[in-house]
């Protein structure tokens, strides 16, 4: 069952403009959030067990809580480049609801101190710029932004800021470099942003969802959002679904979420005739899951990472037995390869190694000891850079050849695809 | 002071030290090629892996500080395998240049390919194709391909020149190191970019081609580029001088040194230098023996001083010599001839103060504090004017000068010679071959002096340091010292032959095949 909270009211369009935010207890909330202390309400986050939709899951409060206490400006970034293969959740959320996100971030403003934010959004996202762009102005003109909001007492000054598109942007170092105006290349930690972020101050990078969802945990209170979820996966979430299912689309169910419903009841099912023959849970990044694997999924943190994969931005992308495993291996690898910001050597080389080997088996000139190098090449890429992007292309590669071995070989021995009606390569 | 372990011997390091840092006061051996002392750390060649106890992933030694009790090791399997994929991950879109690459020798990727490599490459891909032979400037030039992305040359125009030139551009495996249009790599220390290449990605134009490094010796020396003394090394053969590297002294240079110091061999070299005593004047010259030279320099003073006073004789002084030297000649001139007739020839007084911010003064001397410290000890002021009014009057008989070692310092030569020009007797010493000295009106003997590269002694740098120079190569057979100069006015024998380079080994490549000079 849909739980809805941050998407309840995506299908009215006067949700859309301040009026109708408001209409429908908008910016509530937020004068709840006035009367209480900053940390009353970084402890609230805390208690909700709140952890970051961005991908990683780090709890949200707790990193609110590592900004060291040294009077230094603070600043509050949003993370709006969702640019992992599969998610779109972020994007609908600003179109159909852009001053949930600017609520939900002069709240978190208000708790971590921080009087200045920047909305860092994709640079493919048009459309989602220029809705929030007219939301901040709204706000600003009823006074919900700038000086002494609502008579608080309390100043934030909200921009969004458009990236250039590339992937690279979307790891919060990265962000930050590009934000500063230099080469969007993450930066070496430690130092960590909360200590040492953008532009050398105390930084707190949120995604889109996890900054909207704080507004709720202030409406609910810790335990009325923890409410919804596991224990250790409280909460709903925001699903992006793609792929061969009849209803692709978002759909926000509580965390712990059976897979098989969220493929059957809430987006239809399969195409007739179709087999499910896999499941990438959580973007392009995270190792894809068997059709057995799927049985007993739930999407949540702790479920997923038992079995090896992850809840990564909630992008689920469903593959049924039309696919070609090594195809889909192929474009995966080429968007990583593309996106790899050339930093690190083993990412910068390793990326486009992987790319290059699965091409070759792909036009039909692979060898066989190449699936076994796709494992060790992605085995020594995998945790050895600066940034995870090495680990997001080396999990899929290994995942997929380990789990459809036999499709990899059939390709390399018979110079095709083992799945009929697969669109081969034109060798 | 936190104390650690790694690979099972124990060490104290200042608190804030990283682990690589460590490694390096144990000189234990750590793969790195981004790393560089003088820069700040950029983490991302991946090779400086290191295993500490507790902690299940590998950690970078440059970004990672030494806590106190780490237990730190590189010998482990596990670092072994990941340092020996890092190297691959270096090599598979390198190109197989070695053998016309002109850092062959010298690289640290062919270094550590020789003792941890030596396998087939794993890759049966094509490689990358990047733009090869790109003009970065007046004094280098790049291989993209050669390039491992180190970032060292980027962070140093960053950093250390603070002129931004060099950038990364595009991403990925398509990166490339580059200018922007219209503002090529062109400061005074660009051309350390090349030295701290670890691969042959940048290279001097100077340099390049003109000798394999494995055919050159090397010497430690200061730079007489200018008064402050870099440390370098001169790479030599025994045709001559190739090039002049920095070598590290934090007191004086760093890791660095300007790109006019490493202009600083090209004088010793023998097409620049005056090869054997000449007399006359006016462009008509003569060929002399150097004692033969002598001795009519040492009949003339004697003469003028016999018959007319020590003060008919005068010495002219720069700032190029060595300080052992100027306690010569100044002892010769105070204690023999009793004459504090003795001046100091400023090169460029408009700009003899200017200073970089960095490393190059324009105090464009080795020495002048030496020199400045001589003629105090010996109680010599005579200002320069004093000299010009004497020439001017005509009441100079015999003027000896020790003039420039480096003729590209002296704007002014030519106007100084025909200052010189009013004394009766004129003898001009000097390294250098110009045409300002052959271009003196009156009775001139030219006598060849050694370079810098020819002898030992001690250079005394703007902030008083001492700093020794070697002897490396013996250029000019018949150069002096001014010290054997001043032995020999004195009435000791001359030894005119160099006693140095006693070992010369016939380098066939060179006589054979290669052009030398």
């Amino acid at each position: 069952m849909e739980i809805k909270l941050l998407s309840e009211h995506y299908d009215k369009p006067e949700f859309q403009g301040l009026d109708g935010y408001k209409k429908l207890g908008g910016y509530e909330p937020l004068k709840k959030a006035f009367q209480m202390q900053p940390k009353a309400i970084i402890e609230m986050v805390k208690e909700s067990g709140l952890r970051g939709r961005g991908g990683a899951g780090f709890p949200t409060g707790v990193k609110w809580g590592f900004l060291p206490d040294n009077g230094e400006p603070r600043y509050l970034l949003c993370n709006a480049d969702e640019g992992e293969p599969g998610t779109f959740k972020d994007r609908l959320m600003m179109e159909r609801a852009p001053h949930q996100l600017i609520e939900g971030m002069i709240i978190s403003a208000f708790a971590v101190g921080s009087h200045k934010g920047y909305i860092y959004i994709r640079g493919e996202y048009n459309e989602p710029t220029a809705i929030l762009q007219k939301a901040i102005a709204e706000a600003y003109d009823a006074g919900l932004l700038g000086k002494n909001i609502l008579g608080s007492g309390f100043d934030f000054d909200l921009d969004v800021y458009q990236g250039a598109g590339a992937y690279i942007c979307g790891e919060e170092t990265g962000m930050i470099s590009s934000l500063e105006g230099k080469k969007g290349q993450p930066k070496l930690k430690p130092p960590f942003p909360a200590v040492q972020g953008y532009l050398g101050k105390p930084t707190i990078v949120n995604n889109v969802e996890t900054l909207a969802a704080v507004k709720y945990i202030i409406r609910d209170g810790a335990d009325g959002y923890r409410k919804h979820g596991t224990e250790k996966s409280a909460g709903t979430k925001l699903f992006s679904v793609s792929g061969n299912v009849m209803k692709p689309g978002t759909y926000e169910v509580p965390l712990g979420y059976k897979l098989m419903d969220l493929i059957n009841i809430e987006c239809g099912g399969l195409k007739p005739g179709r087999k499910l023959k896999a499941v990438i849970p959580g973007g392009s990044s995270a190792p894809v899951l068997t059709a057995a694997e799927c049985a007993d999924a739930t999407m949540d943190y702790e479920n997923l990472a038992q079995k090896g994969t992850m809840l990564g931005s909630g992008a689920v992308i469903i593959i049924d037995d039309t696919n070609c495993m090594v195809d889909m291996l192929k474009v995966i690898l080429h968007f990583y390869h593309h996106e790899s910001c050339g930093q690190c050597t083993p990412c910068r080389e390793g990326t486009g190694w992987l790319h290059k080997i699965v091409s070759s088996i792909y036009s039909g000139t692979g060898r066989l000891q190449d699936i076994d190098l796709i494992q060790q090449v992605a085995d020594h890429m995998a945790g050895k850079t600066i940034c995870a992007l090495s680990d997001a292309a080396a999990m899929p590669a290994v995942s997929f050849v380990q789990k459809f071995r036999s499709e990899f070989e059939f390709y390399v021995r018979e110079g095709r695809s083992k799945v009929k009606g697969a669109v081969d390569a034109q060798v | 002071m936190p104390k650690c372990k790694i690979n099972g011997q124990e060490v104290e390091v200042e608190a804030g030290t990283t682990i690589i840092e460590a490694f390096k006061k144990l000189d234990s051996e750590i793969a790195h090629y981004c790393y560089h002392p003088g820069l700040s750390v950029a983490g991302v060649c991946r090779l400086c892996m290191v295993e500490i106890e507790g902690n299940p992933r590998l950690q970078i030694a440059c970004n990672t500080v030494v806590q106190d009790g780490m237990v730190i090791n590189n010998n482990s399997e596990k670092v072994k395998e990941t340092v020996k994929w890092g190297l691959d991950f270096h090599l598979i879109n390198h190109p197989l240049d070695c053998p016309i690459c002109d850092q062959a020798g010298e690289c640290e990727l062919q270094i550590q390919y020789m003792k941890f490599g030596q396998y087939d490459p794993e890759m049966a891909e094509p490689k990358v194709k990047k733009n090869k032979v790109v003009d970065l400037g007046s004094k280098i030039v790049l291989d993209s391909e050669r390039c491992i992305l180190c970032s060292r040359c980027v962070r140093f125009t960053e950093e250390v020149s603070k002129t931004n030139e060099l950038g990364i551009f595009n991403r990925g495996d398509r990166s490339e190191i580059g200018t922007f249009d219209g503002k090529p790599l062109e400061n005074d220390y660009a051309v350390n970019t090349v030295d701290i290449c670890p691969v042959g990605a940048l290279t001097s134009k100077d340099f390049r081609f003109r000798q394999r490094v494995w055919y050159l010796k090397n010497k430690e020396t200061v730079c007489p580029g200018c008064s402050t003394g870099c440390n370098v090394k001169s790479y030599y053969n025994e045709e001559g001088l190739f090039r002049v590297k920095p070598r590290q002294n934090d007191e004086v240079n760093g890791y660095w040194m300007c790109d006019k110091g490493r202009d600083t061999y090209k004088f010793v070299n023998k097409e620049n230098r005056l090869l054997e005593p000449k007399v006359g004047q006016s462009g008509q010259w003569d060929s002399q023996e150097v004692d033969g030279v002598m001795s009519v320099m040492s009949t003339k003073i004697d003469d003028a001083v016999k018959s007319a006073g020590s003060d008919k004789v005068a010495l002219v002084l720069t700032g190029q010599y060595t300080s052992e030297e100027y306690a010569s000649m100044l002892s010769y001139f105070v204690g023999h001839l009793k004459s504090k007739n003795v001046y100091h020839w400023v090169n460029n007084p408009e700009s003899f103060d200017e200073f970089d911010g960095l490393l190059l003064r324009g105090d464009r001397n080795p020495n002048t504090k030496g020199l400045l410290n001589g003629l105090d000890q010996h109680g010599i002021t005579a200002p320069w004017s004093d000299l010009e009014t004497k020439l001017n009057a005509g009441d100079i008989e015999v003027l000896l000068v020790a003039g420039p070692e480096d003729p590209s310092v002296f704007p002014t030569l030519t106007e100084k010679v025909s200052l010189f020009s009013k004394a009766k007797n004129l003898f001009w010493m000097s390294a250098a071959k110009t045409e300002a000295a052959d271009s003196a009106t009156t009775k001139t003997w030219q006598i060849p002096l050694k370079t810098y590269a020819e002898k030992e002694g001690t250079f005394v740098n703007h902030k008083g340091i001492e700093q020794k120079i070697q002897p490396m190569v013996n250029i000019v057979d018949c150069a002096q010292t001014l010290s054997e100069v001043a032995s020999a006015l004195s009435g000791q024998k001359v030894d005119h032959l160099g006693s140095l380079v006693k070992d010369r080994k016939t380098n066939h490549f060179i006589n054979h095949h290669g052009g030398g000079l």
